[in-house]
């Protein structure tokens, strides 16, 4: 096989127009030496160390002006995905910008890479079984670099961990129903409640990976917080503050945020995409009318509400209903303006919604901001230990959904009085299932369970 | 001396495997000479007095249904009957027989003494004859040739077989006969890798020194269940077999003693069976365990033999009967025969084809425990595919295989072949994918038809196969179409009442009469069929699915080499093999599941490739 891959490949790694940043993906011998030629790291005596995200700008050959500001990171050989070097170069997700990478990449002597080609790289290097590199064709769109980390780690690390651990599960589970069909003399009464009980705890174990999916899900592609309250509280304002640059138009008069803007941010690791919309209060332009129906739309998809009320001011009845209508988002209240005499009795805005976290802010004067980030982060950024992180591709969650489903198929024949050997084939259904996330189970493992566990056989 | 005679067929050892080869070859016209060592032994039980079980009954069925002489033969000598798992569904269902050993033996005798076109000939092989890597017959001790173009090798635990016990072992085969040393030899001479295995049996005790009382009896089924479809006439308990259990004390003397076992001193190197551990391995392996079951089998009815299912050991007799010693009931007790350990050569089954034809000698096939088996059922079965396909192959025949989804021989010979052997193999159940498809009560529906094409079925048993098939279509008619209100007040078919865990076909009749009466085997049919309908349909599907996969081709221009993440192993047997398809590739030793996948999404590639350009 030595020989068959020898030129080093280019492509986008992320989705077009999947958000705030985009990631070109490197893969082969010269993947370092061609990045080098198009990326400069900004502190001149900067070096590339393997695994560190450094800064720095893309050039073109040649040239002395930079066109875009870009991270690297450096994946060396073979604890890569594809087993060969690899370097990802993360820059704004703008198509053009991205293109344009790739371009400069070709340039400097990379090959566009084919459709999948990175998957079958891996494949074929042995890194990943087909079975895998099928399932995972929609690999690692990594747009945080948490992420990034992540799927390189996620073969290796804990997913696998995790799914063998619900492997032998699912083997020990078989082993002890097969061990009571295939020796009906020796005396293995089974327990019903037993059994049951170990199909329970397996369907928890795979419902638990499921739902870490959307961890995953959310690192991949950052959660959407949306700005909200009536207008003129100073969302846009907030929205400027919290991206340190002025973006949204301010202005002193009601409406000016016409329609909405949406920008992505790094609190801490983890990559937000923000969402300045229009006041929900009282339209009074047409053109607004439009914009506030947007934003209302994206608030009620949103991961999550910055609540912001103009605490200058007596709380009114709208401020009182956008409490009700966000009753059940991950809510933050912001009480702004507290730069100006205060006339708002907080105290009893907040006991609307109890369990939401408030913050006392001036957007305009950047007061708590930083409290704001914090506040984000412990609220959003699910608290997992390094090496609970998971990540699941969407074929991954699909396959462990329908082992899930076959478990509790399993449960309900069980209950349902029908005998070992109908429930077991759903349970058996799942072995093929587990063999596409994992090394296959072969009836051999069940057996030789059998064998280490109970003492029979003549 | 070298007198010479000419045969269509030579089966060697009349074990379980070659009685069943050289029926069927000769049932199938062909001229056949068994030759075995000793004619007293001849379908010798080498351990338990008993037939069937879980899966291994599956395969008497089905050896049955094809037309083979086993299930027959176990009906005719059993003497105690039972059907396992009565309280699971008719897919783990399967007959078990305690057969009256001498009997059997005799039994079979007589039978393949009346079987046209068969000669049964007392001699002992010590060589394959070959020339062109072609059989042309066999040698004997006693210095005849015997000449037949085709050699069914079923010599069972006697290659280079060395008897246990403690640390004294010996050369033997089985109970004392001699071992096949020559042959063995031969067998590696002549290019057939081999290995070696180990197995075991327990003491056999005199039925009079036993203290009875202290042991729980264990009848037989009231309204026993035959093996074999033909068997028409009312079968009979005849005796009672006991239950007891070994004790801290009997695990004490055992633990003491370890240095004196063969195993645990390192002298036995064979690989033995986990299916089927020594007493010394359950002490061992579960030292937590207060007790372990044994069960008391009469060997037969003119014997007093009994012998003692559980307790299967090589260590010394003045361990052995330490042991009996320590268990009340048995303390007493005479011995007949010590237990002991057996090693043994077998050969990989990898290097046979699916019809049991070795692959580098044209016209020699392999049968029963020489391919890593263990157990009299996985040796008949081999022993009928053996036979069937030597005979077709013979008359120009396609060769006769079966896929895992139609029977467990299939699943037998297919796991043998393709995943070999490291540990004598011993059927399962849970081996085969479609379980819910494989079951006794349908085994005449999956074979039977084949059977009768093959010969191998008689006209007037086909012809009650037959009608038996028009009376459960009828009644799967009447089911689908009577209608019924049930507790619900729905009306619903009588079949999916029948689908509920609960309701047998015998409730069914309580609500609407069927005007024909089914026996309790079509009864049993009928309902696994309704009970598992949804399974069935399924799994029909599945199969489809698979056939059409196994169909796809491999263009001859494949570079196997190409082919990502395969071994030089693998590539070699590939390239070597040459597959037409995948169905092909799946057959080949050696080749994984993980490798199937592999190559067909390689092709899968390929063919996308080649569609771009
Ligand atoms: C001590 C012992 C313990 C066993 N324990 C178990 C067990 O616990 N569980 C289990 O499932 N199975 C057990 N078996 C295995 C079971 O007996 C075999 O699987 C089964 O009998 C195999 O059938 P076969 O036809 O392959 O060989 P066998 O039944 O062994 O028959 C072989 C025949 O070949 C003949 N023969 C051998 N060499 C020659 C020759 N050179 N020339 C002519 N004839 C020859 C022999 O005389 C014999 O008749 C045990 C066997 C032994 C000996
Ligand atoms: N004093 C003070 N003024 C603020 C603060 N935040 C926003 N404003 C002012 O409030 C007005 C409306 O702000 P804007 O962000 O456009 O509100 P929006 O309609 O909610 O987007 C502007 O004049 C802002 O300067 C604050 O924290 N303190
Ligand atoms: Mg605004």
């Amino acid at each position: 096989m030595k020989g068959m891959f020898e030129d080093t490949i280019i492509a986008v790694s992320t989705p077009f127009g999947s958000g705030g940043l985009g990631i070109v993906r490197l893969s082969g011998r010269k993947s370092l030496s061609i990045a080098k030629k198009i990326f400069k790291p900004k502190k001149n005596k900067a070096k590339i160390r393997p695994l560190r995200p450094i800064l720095g700008n893309l050039y073109h050959l040649g040239r002395k002006e930079f066109f875009e500001e870009a991270y690297l990171i450096y994946f060396p050989q073979p604890r890569t995905y594809t087993r060969e070097d690899m370097v990802e170069i993360s820059c704004h997700g703008s198509p053009v910008i991205l293109e344009e990478a790739v371009r400069l990449g070709i340039k400097a002597g990379a090959r566009h890479a084919n459709p999948g080609e990175f998957t079958l790289r891996a494949y074929l290097k042995g890194r990943i079984d087909m079975l895998q590199a099928t399932a995972i064709n929609d690999i690692i769109q990594a747009s945080s670099y948490k992420q990034a980390k992540i799927s390189f780690d996620q073969l290796e690390g804990s997913l696998s961990r995790k799914i063998s651990s619900i492997r032998s599960q699912i083997i020990h589970l078989l082993s002890q129903i097969e061990a009571s069909i295939e020796f009906p003399d020796e005396g293995l009464r089974i327990s019903i409640k037993q059994i049951a009980k170990t199909i329970k705890d397996a369907v928890l174990s795979v419902k638990k990976l499921i739902e870490s999916f959307n961890l995953g899900k959310t690192l991949a592609e950052g959660l959407t917080l949306v700005i909200a309250g009536r207008t003129n509280v100073g969302k846009s304002t907030l929205f400027n503050s919290l991206l340190e640059k002025e973006r949204a138009i301010v202005t002193p008069y009601p409406g000016t945020t016409r329609d909405y803007l949406r920008e992505s941010i790094k609190i801490g690791d983890s990559l937000f995409t923000l969402i300045d919309t229009a006041g929900m209060g009282r339209p009074i332009h047409p053109v607004e009318k439009e914009g506030i129906k947007r934003g209302k739309n994206l608030a009620s998809q949103a991961d999550g509400i910055l609540l912001l009320f103009d605490a200058s001011q007596k709380e009114t009845p709208e401020d009182l209903r956008l409490i009700k209508k966000f009753k059940d988002k991950k809510t933050i209240f912001l009480f702004n303006k507290i730069d100006l005499p205060q006339k708002m009795k907080k105290v009893k805005v907040q006991n609307e919604k109890k369990s939401w976290s408030a913050l006392e802010i001036s957007a305009l004067k950047g007061t708590n901001i930083d409290d704001l980030k914090e506040m984000i982060h412990d609220l959003f950024v699910p608290n997992q230990k390094q090496e609970e992180e998971v990540v699941l591709h969407l074929r991954q969650k699909l396959i462990l959904e329908d082992i899930s489903n076959c478990l509790t198929e399993a449960q309900r024949l069980l209950e349902g009085g029908y005998p070992e050997e109908v429930y077991s084939e759903e349970i058996r259904k799942s072995i093929p299932l587990i063999g596409q996330l994992t090394g296959e189970i072969r009836t051999d493992d069940i057996i030789e369970d059998i064998f280490s566990r109970f003492c029979v056989g003549k | 001396m070298n007198s010479t005679e000419e045969y269509d067929v030579l089966v060697i050892g009349a074990g379980h495997a070659g009685c069943e080869a050289a029926c069927a070859t000769s049932t199938m016209g062909l001229k056949t000479c068994l030759v075995t060592i000793h004619l007293e032994t001849v379908a010798q039980m080498s351990c338990n007095p008993a037939i069937g079980g879980l899966a291994k009954g599956h395969l008497v069925r089905e050896i049955d249904a094809l037309g083979g002489l086993m299930g027959l033969l176990a009906d005719e000598t059993g003497i105690q009957f039972r059907l396992l798992n009565r309280s699971r569904g008719g897919a783990v269902q399967a007959p078990r027989a305690q057969s009256d050993k001498a009997l059997y033996r005799l039994t079979m005798k007589n039978w393949l003494e009346k079987v046209p076109n068969l000669t049964l000939f007392q001699g002992i092989v010590t060589e394959i004859l070959i020339k062109n890597n072609k059989t042309f017959g066999v040698m004997t001790l006693e210095g005849n040739r015997l000449l037949s173009n085709t050699v069914i090798l079923t010599p069972g635990t006697f290659l280079k077989g060395v008897i246990h016990m403690g640390l004294h072992s010996y050369s033997a085969g089985r109970a004392n006969e001699p071992a096949s040393v020559e042959l063995a030899e031969n067998l590696k001479k002549i290019g057939l890798k081999t290995f070696r295995l180990k197995t075991g049996t327990p003491m056999r005790l005199h039925k009079d020194t036993i203290d009875w009382r202290q042991f729980k009896p264990q009848p037989g089924d009231e309204k026993p269940i035959p093996f074999s479809f033909r068997t028409q006439r009312k079968l009979e308990n005849k005796i009672v077999c006991y239950i007891g259990y070994t004790n801290q004390k009997t695990h004490e003397v055992i633990r003491n003693n370890l240095n004196k076992s063969p195993l645990y001193s390192g002298k036995i190197t064979g690989i033995g069976i986990r299916y089927c551990p020594s007493i010394e391995d359950k002490v061992v392996k579960f030292p937590h365990h207060q007790r372990h079951q044994f069960f008391l089998e009469p060997e037969g009815l003119e014997t007093a033999e009994i012998y003692v299912n559980g307790v299967s050991s090589s260590l010394p007799l003045e361990v052995q009967k330490e042991i009996l010693r320590s268990i009340p009931g048995l303390d007493q007790a005479k011995m007949f025969r010590p237990a002991y350990g057996i090693e043994y050569d077998a050969v990989l089954p990898t290097q046979l084809y699916h019809t049991l034809e070795t692959r580098h000698i044209k016209n020699l096939y392999l049968a029963g425990q020489i391919n890593g088996t263990s157990g009299y059922e996985e040796a008949a079965a081999q022993g009928l595919m053996a036979g069937i396909n030597a005979a077709l192959k013979i008359k120009g025949g396609k060769p006769f295989l079966l896929n895992r989804h139609e029977a467990y021989i299939a699943v037998l010979i297919d796991d043998l072949i393709t995943k070999g052997v490291e540990e004598p193999y011993r059927l399962f159940t849970s081996r085969a994918e479609y379980r819910l498809l494989l079951r006794i009560d349908n085994a005449d529906k999956r074979l039977t038809p084949q059977g009768f094409k093959l010969g191998l079925i008689k006209e007037k048993d086909y012809e009650a196969y037959q009608k038996k098939q028009e009376k459960i279509k009828k009644a799967m008619h009447f089911l689908q179409q009577e209608k019924m209100i049930n507790e619900k007040r729905e009306k619903i078919s009588l079949k999916d009442f029948l689908k509920k865990p609960e309701v047998q076909f015998k409730t069914v009749l309580e609500y609407k009469k069927f005007n024909e009466r089914l026996s309790d085997e079509e009864i049993r049919h009928v309902e696994s069929e309704v009970k598992y309908e949804g399974y069935i349909k399924k799994q029909g599907k599945e199969i489809a699915r698979i056939r059409k996969i196994d169909g796809e081709k491999i263009p001859e221009s494949t570079d196997f080499r190409e082919i990502p993440g395969f071994t030089g192993e693998v590539i070699e047997k590939l390239a070597k093999a040459r597959p037409k398809n995948i169905g092909e590739a799946k057959k080949i030793p050696g080749m994984t599941p993980a490798a199937v996948v592999n190559l067909h999404i390689y092709l899968k590639c390929q063919r996308g490739k080649n569609h771009k350009k």
